[in-house]
């Protein structure tokens, strides 16, 4: 007898799992799942690699009961806004829950990746202890572990290839962390701590990378000496990614011919970052890698301009490049000019706050860029002037970008010649670049420009918004456009209940949306919740103490976020934090 | 049910200009909300002078306020009244800061473009004395935490001969040689400066047996004072409303004096732990790393984030100023 569709049935399952194993998207395996009962069936014991979008957004015993054989997973805690210190610290997004349902249903995990996660050292342990095969994992931006929980892992995981800690918080407790490799351990292709404080041991970790043939990636944390890296270097020449420690010293001739030499040894090496505080004296050891670099992050590399021009006019190969506005227009003129093959620009603020008399990185660097760089679709840049103009000009140049994150740095800053908003521009830019997914705005902004992003922007998943707009209009516009909208992060700008509740169902098909310091009361809330049983309705109040229970609707709310979920309301809220 | 930020009623003097073609287009779906937009787009500077009656004396403002200045908002929207998150200027005695730059973010939005379009021309054109606003608003501009202490970090640690970035001239950065003179002059710099290169210096705090550490912003704290007041709000009383606790001028920080039962320790950029109090505050903002609060019992037993990595053999007296020190508190 032969449930759901018959034709189903006419393979044998294993047929059918080899099939759905040529779909890399979890969207389309989602699609393939809701077929019918015995693809829904045949897929979820098939499925191998989980994405949880929101750590929220489902209960960890459920995921796990449901995909019983994966082997790599993903998961996302706080808000993106948390990277500014929007949420506080104790908002949540622990990772016992999910490591304790991982370690109990999951025994064959192989990778997982965090971000913007609380992982304490317990959790790191019970990793350590409960997956016997365990080779990847990657912590990014999480906070709540020290090096002792490190050492746990590295004492434990026989088969680790990759330990990637990227910009967390560790608390530094354990020294020798590293120490706890034992000899014969020999898996590692990819180390990077690039995120820790305290000293390594050189020798140990030297002893390290000499027995592990297969490293590749290695990113060193700051505070290693010049002489302990180069000697450090030596030992793995075979490196296609490396991010070096502090790369200045006294000048020491000989340490200088040491380095280049050590740099001329990387037949490989096609990624390089670090470069702290780099002085001009060592820079040009890194020449001879220059020809074959695809990426190059400079962005903690207070070099000057002409120090930065040369360096980076070499890379003729260039597909991503990160830097700090010192390299100025020139320097992006003389890139657009060099790095023909670039494809990914960001361009970080040296001086955030406009202390120092102001750089020489205005709108003509990036519209240089545009012009150059044929590849280029993804582009982050801090600048603190923009014309409509530009904007104009670099839609029409790059209509194939899909990530535009433009930051000027002063709220509110119109077109500085015309004195308008910025509105045509960021139009120009949506409406050009029909693959946009991804996109931040800034400067002086109208409820026009919210209108051309809901009729134009179809293919938008992440919209990010601070200082703009004029009125609920705005929101309105985003909320009822955007047809695949999926994260929304909204702070300072005069959005209230009126959009938030006609859009109510539009949040239903979103994974989050964030608003801070905007018009939204506590009433408005009340009502969304009622109405949408699948939202989380989070009220985030630092301020005070009493239950929200006692406030009248037209209270303000600071900070609110809304997420779908299948879980309900979470357990684990602390004091400022209030599921309406 | 509250329109966005009640704007219709804050412009005095309706000077309500014709509103723009583009607003009033034909666009039945914004119907509800074109009395709100129209009023706005009056006041963009590009339009007949000043829109809306706005008051030209009125502080460039632009980020989050009490709402204790001029009633913007005119008594139409009742959080106005309520403080938002607290910056720096809502704590008392900022000493060299210019005239603090607040606004209530959402009703006012209209009332920036002014503010927005003259700081912007004031930045391009030259330096103005006051501080950008930027600085004033949390978490602005989106560069991320632990970005923003890696370059303050950096900043700290080239104090010596080689370039800071957030240096006013590369001239001066290097005659800055790398002695005591230098490092004092660096501090007295950052002091005199007020918030210089140390704006946002977010640290984390944590409390013994606390397993979730706090991160504090020291630089909107003007003194030791006020500090310990904030960090007691945070831990020792949960459920206090921040404001009664740090207006309370003639109270003193039970932290500070020790009666307690916690003091306050900080590492400090050599990665030694001292008890915070003893140096100037400005010197204080300047190698400051991160703070613990201990608790006094427990002060010649170190907690297990202390033990190893900070006892050095060769570790001078001065690195444990705290013992005796906190005997003395006791």
């Amino acid at each position: 007898m032969v449930r759901g569709f018959g034709w189903a049935a006419a393979f044998p399952d294993e047929v059918w799992e080899h099939v759905f194993s040529f779909l890399a998207a979890d969207a389309d395996r989602n699609a393939v799942a809701l077929v019918c009962r015995a693809w829904h069936r045949i897929e979820r014991r098939s499925r191998r690699r989980v994405f949880v979008g929101n750590c929220y957004a489902v209960a960890p015993a459920a995921a796990v009961r449901r995909f019983p054989e994966v082997r790599a997973a993903a998961i996302k805690g706080k808000p993106h806004f948390a990277d500014f210190n929007l949420v506080p610290t104790d908002w949540g997004g622990g990772a016992e829950a999910w490591v304790e349902a991982m370690a109990e249903g999951w025994p064959h995990l192989e990778e997982l990746r965090l971000k913007r996660m609380v992982v304490s050292d317990d959790c790191l342990e019970l990793i350590a202890r409960s997956f016997k095969n365990f080779g990847v994992l990657s912590l990014v931006s999480c906070d709540g572990f020290s090096t002792a929980g490190l050492a746990a892992i590295a004492a434990n995981c026989r088969n680790l290839r990759e330990l990637d800690l990227h910009e967390n918080e560790v608390e530094d407790n354990c020294l020798n962390w590293i120490s706890h490799f034992p000899e014969s351990f020999t898996s590692l292709v990819s180390l990077n701590i690039a995120c820790l404080e305290g000293d390594v041991n050189t020798s140990v970790l030297e002893c390290l990378i000499s027995r592990c043939p297969n490293l590749r990636t290695l990113r060193l944390n700051h505070a290693m000496p010049l002489e302990k890296l180069v000697s450090l270097l030596q030992r793995a020449p075979q490196l296609m990614d490396l991010g070096t420690s502090k790369f200045s010293a006294d000048h020491h001739p000989e340490l200088f011919f040491k380095l280049e030499s050590t740099f001329a040894g990387f037949k490989h090496l096609k990624s390089l970052s670090g470069i702290w505080e780099a002085g001009p004296a060592y820079l040009p050891a890194i020449y001879s890698v220059c020809e074959s670099l695809t990426s190059l992050n400079l962005c903690y590399a207070t070099i000057q301009s002409p120090e930065l021009f040369k360096l980076v006019s070499r890379c003729k190969n260039l597909q991503r490049l990160w830097v700090m506005d010192l390299i100025e227009d020139n320097g992006l003129i003389a890139v657009a000019a060099s790095c023909k093959l670039l494809q990914e620009l960001r361009v970080f603020p040296s001086d955030p706050y406009g202390v120092a008399p102001p750089i020489s990185l205005t709108e003509h660097g990036l519209v240089a860029i545009s012009a150059g760089c044929l590849m280029l679709h993804s582009v982050l840049y801090f600048c603190r002037q923009m014309t409509n103009a530009a904007l104009l000009t670099i839609a029409n140049n790059r209509p194939n970008l899909t990530c535009f994150r433009l930051c000027i740095i002063e709220p509110h800053t119109p077109d500085y010649i015309s004195q308008e908003p910025l509105d045509a521009g960021f139009s120009a830019i949506v409406e050009s670049c029909k693959d946009l997914r991804r996109l931040s705005l800034s400067g002086l902004l109208t409820d026009r420009v919210f209108k051309s992003i809901g009729a134009s922007a179809n293919r938008l998943e992440m919209l990010s918004v601070a200082f703009a707009g004029d009125s609920d209009a705005g929101l309105h516009y985003i909320l009822s456009g955007c047809k695949n909208l999926r994260k929304l992060e909204i702070r300072d700008c005069p959005f209230g209940d009126k959009a938030l509740l006609d859009n109510a169902s539009k949040l239903e098909t979103m994974r989050s949306l964030w608003m801070s310091s905007c018009s939204v009361t506590l009433g408005a809330c009340r009502q969304l919740a009622l109405k949408m049983p699948r939202l989380n309705v989070e009220v985030i109040d630092e301020r005070r103490g009493r239950p929200l229970e006692s406030w009248p609707d037209d209270f303000p709310v600071e900070k609110l976020y809304i997420y779908r979920t299948v879980a309900g309301p979470r357990s684990d809220t602390p004091p400022c934090v209030w599921t309406v | 049910m509250v329109f966005g930020g009640g704007a219709a009623g804050d412009y005095s003097s309706g000077s309500m200009a014709t509103p723009e073609a583009a607003v009033a287009e034909e666009d039945m779906v914004g119907k509800d909300y074109v009395g709100i937009s129209e009023v706005s787009s009056s006041s963009y500077p590009g339009s007949a002078g000043v829109g809306g009656g706005m008051d030209e004396e009125e502080e460039l403002e632009l980020g989050l306020s009490l709402g204790t200045k001029k009633a913007v908002g005119g008594g139409g929207t009742p959080w106005a009244d309520y403080c938002r998150i607290l910056t720096a200027e809502d704590l008392p005695s900022m000493g060299s800061r210019a005239s603090p730059l607040s606004s209530s973010s959402s009703v006012s939005s209209s009332s920036s473009p002014i503010a927005g379009g003259e700081r912007c021309n004031g930045r391009v054109a030259k330096k103005t004395s006051s501080n950008p606003p930027s600085q004033m608003v949390v978490g602005w501009p989106p560069i991320r935490a632990y970005r923003m202490n890696s370059l303050v970090n950096q900043s700290k640690e080239n104090t010596s001969a080689h370039t800071t970035i957030t240096s006013t001239h590369k001239k001066a950065s290097q005659n800055i040689k790398n002695n005591k003179t230098g490092e004092r002059i660096c501090c007295k710099e950052i002091e005199k400066k007020g918030r210089s290169s140390v704006n946002s210096l977010f640290v984390k705090v944590n409390l013994d047996g606390d397993p979730i550490g706090r991160k504090v912003d020291l630089s909107s704290y003007p003194s030791y004072e006020t500090l310990a007041l904030a960090l007691e709000a945070m831990f020792l009383r949960q459920t206090l409303v921040l404001g009664s606790s740090i207006y309370d001028g003639p109270r003193t920080s039970k932290l500070l004096d020790g009666s307690s039962g916690f003091i306050i320790t900080y590492e400090d950029r050599d990665g030694d732990w001292m008890l915070v109090g003893d140096v100037p505050w400005g010197m204080f903002l300047s190698t400051v790393k991160r703070l613990r609060i201990m608790k006094t019992s427990g002060a010649s037993g170190l907690g297990k984030w202390d033990c190893q990595s900070h006892v050095h053999p060769s570790c001078s007296p001065g690195v444990f100023r705290m013992i005796p020190h906190s005997e003395g508190l006791l």
